[in-house]
């Protein structure tokens, strides 16, 4: 990525040196990164929605809103995923690390993959957890 | 803060009750169909629904369990490729853990009994409500 929004469902108070989250619907906050000419360029964070049965687009809304382009997670249902690719939300994947800021490095770098559909929670998919 | 003009006056929601049997809805569609804020329409199967959700404006799909051409959770399923903002629900004689089981990644709003009644119908309407001031609310917070 060479110039975009990156989120991050992050715990506690996020942050490039924070923790990922493993529940992105449940996540404490989602953590931005500006990326501008490849590099990051400015880390913000925002608190997410409480979490509400069928609320899946909620968050969907909650970034879209605030411009981001591209999303990591480590598990998703189909439908919040669904919901991101129609309001033109990159959703990439990493399941195996906690901390936030490799996986930013390797999203820049192009070194992470988008999720495919058999990684995606329920919806026929298996189910992604972090760790 | 929400500003309060939003609330006021009438707030439509458009549901699509989707059963090849009126009969299974017909206290539910009965609460709904009294009030002033509700539009309903209806599908006979699956796919009539989803003909008619990738053309209207529609903000909750109730289900029947079994439509003739798929299950309620197909179509629930089926849904997402075309709309996966709409909100949906499906009646199910799934026990609460066997259903959040099968509707995993769904999204579904909740689960409804076969045949549910008015108390129910009023509840899954406060709680599409819900759903849709939490919408307005980070919108305006951002105007």
């Amino acid at each position: 990525m060479k110039n975009g929004r990156i989120a991050i469902p992050s715990m506690e108070m996020g942050g490039l040196d924070g923790q990922r989250s493993g529940h992105f619907g449940h996540c404490d906050v989602f953590t931005l990164v500006d990326v501008e000419d490849g590099g990051i360029k400015r880390v913000t964070t925002i608190s997410n929605q409480e979490h509400v049965q069928g609320g899946c687009m909620v968050p969907v809304n909650l970034l879209s809103g605030h411009k981001v382009n591209a999303l990591v997670v480590g598990g998703i249902g189909m439908r919040p995923l669904m919901g991101f690719k129609q309001v033109g939300i990159d959703v990439y994947y990493d399941a195996t690390r906690p901390e936030i800021r490799p996986v930013v490095e390797d999203l820049i770098a192009g070194r992470l993959p988008m999720i495919e559909e058999d990684q995606v929670c329920g919806g026929g998919g298996g189910a992604g957890q972090l760790l | 803060m929400v500003p309060d003009n939003c609330y006021k006056g009438l707030i439509m929601f458009n549901l699509l009750l989707v059963t090849p049997d009126k009969n299974s809805l017909y206290d539910f569609a009965s609460c709904l169909e009294k009030r002033s804020d509700v539009g309903l329409s209806w599908a006979e199967s699956g796919n009539k629904a989803l003909a008619i959700l990738s053309t209207a404006s529609i903000d909750l799909v109730v289900t029947d369990e079994e439509l003739g051409d798929m299950s309620g959770l197909e179509l629930a399923f089926r849904l997402l490729s075309v709309n996966p903002l709409i909100n949906c629900v499906v009646l199910s004689s799934l026990s609460p853990e066997e259903y959040h089981e099968a509707g995993e990644g769904l999204g579904l709003m909740a689960q409804l009994p076969v045949q549910p009644d008015e108390n129910q119908a009023e509840e899954i309407l406060e709680r599409l409500k819900g759903l849709k001031r939490l919408s307005a609310e980070m919108n305006i917070d951002r105007a």
